[in-house]
């Protein structure tokens, strides 16, 4: 009889630490608060979305290919406070994957973190080299605003701070293996702050 | 092995067993009655217990803009008895901690302007509420303050 309870306060054990072992290996919303929050300066960022999506285009007819012969840079993020993380669609879909919620929720978390309130972030989304670059600029924003979208509702992060932008795969993670899975993935970027809220949640610009 | 000590052994098994399922539920259940679930572990429950009916009722549905809580809505009772309590637990939790983030600095305001020196719900606040004794504090902004979920987070990190 004390042998069943052993087994049963073992087995207990067990999977208690297997229940650890296994949190410690997913996203945690710390690591991505942490990840964005160290920001460089406050001053205002030299380069809007429009002028990114325009730079996309532009690297798509001036360096054209099956697969980018130039990747696009923008120098002015380079140092800003980022995070990057693979979320699941359906194929050739807009759709975020069953699988990759929680990890969409622990972006919400961190944005809902007081330490991250008031900044801008951009929502970047990249494809792998499956597809054609101009198809996959298009995919790429929408899932971008896909996340974006889950981001306000169900999550209500507040939409005046997101700005999703698609690039594609104008700029891929590992340009040696251009249909990996590494390259499809989402990058939030702490592009500073811009707004302030009020005690009621009106805003108001900061400084 | 006498037939008792066998019986007796059948029971100590069943009681554990029971025990152990017990101290799921709570690990479970505990945290969404007391304080919020994260954003995080509130939408993982969602797809854990909803897993099979998404994949049967709301194949492809995105995620954002209401469209998945649209469809559970709408495909409510053809699913599992789990996905259902989960359903309604989960868009709950994540309800209240959303109204508490936003509406901390208004439900505090009072508390906030007497210890903290701050009118806006901004990271010191937090600071601010962490540093002072849940009993200085008024039950409406404590309870406001455990459900934006920014006690424990903040603790984490």
């Amino acid at each position: 009889m004390i042998k069943h309870q052993i087994y049963a306060v073992s087995a207990l054990i067990l999977s208690v630490a297997l229940t650890v072992a296994f949190a410690d290996t997913r996203l945690s919303s710390g690591q991505i608060t942490n990840s964005l929050a160290g920001v460089s300066d406050n001053s205002r960022l030299d380069l809007t979305a429009a002028q990114m999506r325009q730079a996309v285009m532009d690297n798509i007819q001036n360096y054209p290919g099956a697969i980018p012969p130039h990747p696009l840079t923008f120098p002015q993020l380079a140092n800003l406070a980022q995070f990057t993380v693979e979320i699941n669609f359906d194929f050739n879909s807009a759709a975020i994957r069953p699988e990759s919620y929680r990890d969409v929720g622990a972006i919400a978390d961190a944005l809902h973190n007081p330490i991250l309130l008031g900044y801008g972030f951009l929502v970047i989304g990249h494809t792998d080299s499956v597809g054609g670059r101009q198809y996959n600029v298009g995919l790429s924003q929408r899932r971008a605003e896909a996340i974006v979208a889950a981001l306000i509702d169900p999550f209500a992060v507040n939409p005046a701070v997101l700005q999703p932008v698609g690039m594609g795969e104008e700029q891929l993670q590992d340009p040696a293996h251009p249909t990996s899975g590494v390259n499809r993935r989402v990058q939030l970027i702490n592009v500073g702050k811009k707004f302030c809220f009020g005690r009621s949640g009106e805003q108001f610009q900061c400084q | 092995m006498a037939a008792g000590e066998a019986g007796m052994n059948k029971i100590a098994i069943k009681l554990a067993s029971s025990i152990f399922v017990l101290f799921f539920l709570l690990c479970a259940i505990g945290p969404s009655m007391a304080q919020t679930l994260s954003y995080a572990d509130a939408i993982e429950q969602l797809a854990g217990a909803c897993g099979g009916d998404l994949r049967k009722y709301c194949r492809g549905v995105e995620l954002g803009g209401g469209h998945l809580k649209a469809c559970l809505d709408a495909n409510q009772a053809r699913m599992s008895g789990s996905c259902q309590q989960a359903r309604m637990l989960v868009y709950a939790s994540i309800a209240r901690r959303a109204a508490a983030q936003r509406d901390i600095g208004d439900i505090c305001s009072a508390d906030i302007a007497r210890l903290c020196g701050t009118s806006h719900a901004d990271a010191h606040l937090v600071e601010c509420l962490l540093s002072v004794s849940p009993a200085a504090i008024g039950p409406a902004c404590n309870q406001a303050f455990t459900d934006t979920g920014w006690r424990t987070e903040r603790a984490q990190q």
